[in-house]
């Protein structure tokens, strides 16, 4: 159990970085494919993000990702999902591991911020599915988190976008639920130090005719907007323009998530369009004030 | 729709599902209740159709890959590149 609301004499929750990824499956299982200036400036960029997360210090990580039908299907498909288990088994098959050359273990999990923070959305009208077991990961969270935390230390709380079939969650929805996400997390203490990891996107066509393609300029048009922590430059998509740059870009709402929880503008550490890997990879870290 | 979905999802998370829809085909798609366009469909992993009757991608894509057709083959076929 974990007590809501402003708490005297405790330490008021925090969100203290917030940072935005690609989770190409490439990037680990088959990094030597990509132009090697191009996998060095992703790497480098995963490489400082590391380092900022270290220098943090967190108690906790929420990470907001889609999920690639790996757990949810289109028998019960949530547009939201907060998970709070106390662990989590990624990848979720042997297959998915020796596909993304990523150990098989379990990822800790921080159940009482999980707990906390899906109350806090239902208190806040936000009706997220709750996901308290059976919840594994696939390249959502394992790759990103191969570099930023590689033993698996820091306890996460998921959250998952549906981000893989539509129609998916409107670009102004997801910005509010960062909101919501910052909020709650400020309104707790079992985590003092949080930070927020989105990941997903940029351009990419999976399973589809264009798949290899990658739409630079819708890309760096994003990235521009993200930069600006412009929310209504952020969240003015309409899903025409997000299928411009293929059935991976919707995962840019997990970005979303992101901006409405930093509340700032990001840096972009790094934008590489890698076809090796089939997508436009960056890495961002929001200027947090 | 749904029931070529469902099907889809369950092949690729039940490695048993996978052996029963190479050895046994027809009594698999009876139990999913396929019948018409998307049962020659499925039942020939005819990749292209479903995906031009609005397939989820991802859902197929994976489903394809779990029966051991090679990524290639699952592009140059929905691309029409190849029968």
């Amino acid at each position: 159990m974990t007590a809501t609301g402003p708490a005297s004499g405790t330490v008021q929750g925090r969100v203290v970085g917030v940072f935005a990824t690609s989770h190409s499956p490439g990037m680990t299982g088959f990094p030597e494919r990509a132009d090697a200036a191009q996998r060095d400036a992703v790497h480098d960029a995963f490489a400082e993000l590391r380092c900022r997360i270290q220098a943090l210090e967190p108690d906790a990580i929420i990470a907001v990702s889609v999920e690639h039908f790996s757990n949810f299907s289109l028998a019960n498909l949530p547009a939201f999902a907060i998970a709070t288990a106390g662990s989590y088994l990624g990848p979720v098959t042997a297959e998915m591991a020796a596909f993304l050359n990523i150990g098989q273990r379990r990822y800790p999990g921080h159940a009482d911020l999980g707990e906390h923070v899906y109350r806090f959305a239902l208190e806040s009208e936000f009706d997220p599915a709750l996901v308290q077991g059976d919840f594994e990961f696939d390249e959502n969270f394992c790759v990103p988190l191969e570099f930023l935390d590689p033993r698996s230390r820091i306890p996460l709380v998921p959250v998952v976008v549906n981000g893989v079939n539509r129609p998916a969650p409107t670009p102004r929805r997801c910005y509010e639920f960062g909101r919501m996400l910052r909020a709650a997390v400020a309104a707790q203490h079992s985590a003092p130090r949080v930070v927020v990891l989105a990941t997903g996107g940029l351009s990419h066509w999976v399973g589809m005719r264009e798949s290899g393609q990658i739409n630079e300029s819708f890309d760096r048009d994003f990235l521009g907007r993200l930069s600006s922590g412009d929310a209504a430059r952020l969240t003015d998509y309409r899903q025409e323009q997000i299928d411009e740059a293929g059935n991976g870009a919707d995962e840019i709402r997990t970005w979303l998530v992101a901006a409405g929880a930093a509340g700032t503008g990001f840096d972009i550490l790094t934008y590489e369009p890698v076809p090796a890997w089939l997508t436009g990879t960056a890495v961002a870290a929001a200027r947090m004030p | 729709m749904y029931a070529v979905h469902k099907l889809l999802w369950d092949i690729r998370r039940e490695p048993a599902l996978a052996d029963r829809f190479r050895s046994d085909p027809d009594a698999l798609l009876d139990d999913y209740g396929l019948t018409g366009r998307e049962r020659d469909a499925m039942r020939g992993l005819d990749v292209k159709s479903l995906y031009d009757a609005g397939a989820n991608p991802y859902l197929l894509y994976f489903c394809a890959l779990q029966l051991g057709m090679p990524r290639q083959d699952y592009y140059a076929r929905i691309r029409g590149e190849r029968p």
